[in-house]
């Protein structure tokens, strides 16, 4: 079937990651012509989302290959249900708007499997901020019509041993009764001078916090208790050690996405974070970028044909590739490629939750951000994302919960005391009335950190790295253009693609389709 | 901005390359045939709007951008389809053959009600021809699809086939609207959007009279 693979292009990419993806999109967009490979047979390597079955593929090909071990290591899983259900009639779907459940449905993991295309369950979650980087490509780029979003309802975080919401608009400040006003003059004050900062012209505010922390900051400037845990751990994502700017910068983030699209600053993608890098593949394939999955590399030669042209040759499944420009993912790299050899990051803890209820009840489906602050010494502040069945992630009646940090011994170790406190593990009676939803199924892993890597040994080699640690997609999308403008100096980085009304194709001639824009309304809806 | 339908349908164009999906697309939504295209750059999806019982139907009609070649379609094509156009050439065996694989495809990867049809394209190539009509309805039969054969070229059946596969999309949605009431339950995602660019600027910027 790869036969009539053609042999030549101008940019050849290896591995379906986020960055990649982005690279491979902005390179056909500008009519570079490009091959698209993967080794494995789906997309996005390690920024994939799985159904059941095909994590538990995935489990089962990472415990079983050393070498895969690398990127992903220490991987358990754990059932706390039973392998079928007790007796037939007993179940009782969950009912649609989730008010009344008369009878729980009881899960087993039959009934897991039953329903495994169901799952959408992502590797490496991670949410966009409403006006961040991606948010911005993909709305300038015309690619944001491959995807739809949801609104993260509300944003969580732990204090005095509780769950508890933070205020995150402007109203829901003046609305808590846990503030009061003095506090909250101060607050905004506080907020207002965080808007204003600016990293090139450094206002008097902050010229003297560079060496202290964020925490110094937040105390100086008289706010309680409660609110230094709000912004601190909660809005910023901090620890007590977070270094005053870097809180700044944080806080600014947060509070620049603000009332764009719903309460919080958060989007999140519908059928999970895997869905993104497919959507620049897509459009790289529009602009003819060819597919190939399944396809492994077995070595990469550059030559230098002249005076400062280089051809990167591939040699894959007994065919050779030539091309001028291999962008490809570290983990599919040849170690001498990499250059220099990655400098030692701190890798990834991770978990992953399926549970019969949500951590916190609310009137609608919600979808969580909460953030722990770090509950032992020496810890690290714990990211968790809580998405139901309206994201496309799991069926009715159940969650899929995301636990994310950095790693200090490996990751349940590091994890379980986290989810210990918002949840019920200890298995037993689903339909027990509880306080904390039911774990049915666990996943704790440790990936490995290459975000810091991305140097490349040889010329037209540009080596992209995997996942990191951060909420967003920032990183991705920074290392993605900066790529691009190596291989593509001074051209436009994603242009806005047409929309397909804007496309006119002349009847009866032989040359493609030329593009033609009729007029800035970028929504296609009321043209007809 | 006022709607100019009253719904609007995703479809999907699914078979191997070469089978005609991009000339079934243009066929149906410019009436033009171009023997010149065999690749599918820079085609995404069309849009024709249509009149079905009185309601203004709009079709998005989503093309697979070539990566149909290696098997190598993403998941993400499937998503929010209602209805999906199984493509196989009449004068190619193997295209037929591969409807089955193409099934297998669908099942796993789009919604599971998702409404289908199969077409047999390059039907005006009689002389050609490697598949009989009636293997064709026997595959349909086996699937409980409905089948059809067309010709893109002489513009035979395309209307009618997208007619057919929107009208039984419009039936199965009333039906369910009937038993339940919630329009949609993909109600509440987002598109962004260009001009959600305009909304309000950031609560926090915004003043306050209260300080």
């Amino acid at each position: 079937m790869d036969d009539d693979l053609p042999t030549d292009f101008q940019v050849i990419v290896v591995g379906t990651g986020m960055v990649e993806s982005i690279v491979a999109a902005a390179c056909s967009r500008i009519h570079k012509n490009v091959l698209h490979l993967d080794s494995s047979d789906h997309y996005g390597g390690l920024w994939a989302s799985y159904n059941f079955d095909g994590l538990q593929k995935f489990i089962k090909e990472v415990n079983s290959d050393p070498e895969k071990q690398v990127q992903v290591y220490n991987l358990r899983e754990q059932w706390y249900i039973e392998k079928e259900s007790p007796s037939e009639e007993e179940k009782g779907e969950a009912k649609e708007d989730g008010k009344t459940e008369p009878s729980k449905k009881i899960w087993s993991q039959a009934s897991f499997a039953a329903e495994y295309r169901k799952f959408n369950i992502d590797m490496t979650p991670k949410l966009l901020f409403s006006r961040g980087p991606l948010v911005e490509l993909l709305i300038s780029s015309n690619i944001a019509r491959y995807a739809e979003f949801r609104c993260v309802t509300r944003v969580l975080t732990w204090l005095d041993d509780h769950l508890v919401p933070v205020p995150c608009s402007r109203a829901d400040v003046f609305a808590t009764e846990a503030v009061g006003i003095v506090e909250k003059r101060m607050l905004m004050k506080m907020l207002t001078s965080i808007v204003a900062y600016n990293e090139e012209e450094m206002n008097n505010e902050f010229k003297d916090w560079n060496d202290k922390t964020f925490k110094e900051y937040l105390t100086h400037k008289g706010l309680t208790p409660n609110l230094i845990h709000y912004v601190l751990f909660a809005i910023a994502g901090g620890t007590d050690a977070m270094p005053c700017l870097e809180g700044v910068r944080e806080c600014k983030k947060f509070l620049m996405s603000l009332g764009r699209y719903g309460n919080t600053p958060f989007l999140w993608p519908m059928y999970g974070s895997g869905e993104l890098p497919q959507c620049f593949c897509r459009l790289c394939a529009v602009f003819g970028g060819v597919y190939c999955l399944n396809r492994p590399i077995d070595s990469v030669e550059t030559k230098t044909v002249e005076e400062g042209k280089t051809k990167v040759v591939i040699e894959s499944k007994s065919k050779t590739l030539n091309c001028e420009h291999l962008v490809i993912g570290i983990n599919e790299c040849p170690k001498d490629l990499v250059s220099p050899e990655p400098a030692e990051t701190c890798d990834i803890s991770k978990a992953v939750f399926i549970t019969n209820g949500t951590i916190m009840k609310s009137e609608k489906e919600p979808l969580t951000l909460l953030r722990f602050p770090p509950l032992v010494e020496g810890g690290g502040a714990v990211t968790v994302l809580e998405v139901g069945p309206a994201t496309g992630s799991c069926p009715k009646g159940l969650f899929v919960v995301y636990f994310i940090t950095n790693k200090v011994s490996d990751a349940e170790t590091d994890l379980r005391p986290y989810a210990d406190k918002i949840f019920d593990l200890s298995g037993g009676d689903q339909t027990e009335e509880t306080d904390k939803p039911k774990c049915l199924w666990s996943l704790f892993y440790n990936v490995k950190d290459t975000s810091g890597a991305a140097g490349s040994a040889a010329a037209g080699v540009h080596v992209c790295s995997g996942p990191d640690a951060g909420l967003d997609f920032d990183r991705a999308v920074e290392q993605a253009e900066q790529i691009f403008k190596k291989i593509c100096p001074g051209e436009e980085f994603l242009p806005r693609a047409p929309d397909p009304e804007e496309i006119v194709f002349e009847d009866d001639v032989t040359h493609g389709p030329e593009f033609q824009r009729e007029d800035e309304d970028a929504d296609g809806d009321a043209k007809e | 901005m006022a709607k100019t339908y009253d719904c609007l349908f995703k479809l999907l164009l699914i078979g191997d390359s070469g089978v005609g999906k991009t000339s079934i697309l243009f066929r149906f939504s410019e009436d033009a045939f171009n023997i010149s295209f065999i690749s599918t750059i820079g085609i995404d999806f069309k849009i024709r709007t249509i009149d079905l019982d009185g309601k203004k139907v709009k079709l998005q009609i989503w093309d697979t951008a070539g990566q149909e070649r290696f098997r190598t379609i993403t998941t993400a094509y499937y998503r929010g389809s209602m209805g999906i156009m199984l493509v196989y050439d009449v004068t190619n065996e193997k295209s037929f053959e591969n409807i089955k694989n193409w099934i297998r495809n669908i099942e796993e990867n789009a919604s599971a009600d998702v409404e289908k049809m199969i077409l047999g394209n390059k039907c005006d190539l009689d002389d050609k021809r490697q598949v009989s009509k009636e293997r064709g309805e026997q595959l349909a039969i086996d699937y409980q699809i409905k089948f059809v054969e067309t010709s893109a070229k002489d513009s035979l059946n395309v209307e009618y086939a997208f007619y057919t596969l929107a009208r039984d999309i419009k039936a199965k949605m009333e039906k369910k609207q009937e038993a339940s009431n919630p329009p949609g339950a993909r109600s509440g995602a987002h598109v962004l959007r260009a001009s959600d660019q305009q909304r309000k600027p950031p609560s926090w910027l915004s003043r306050c009279s209260l300080l």
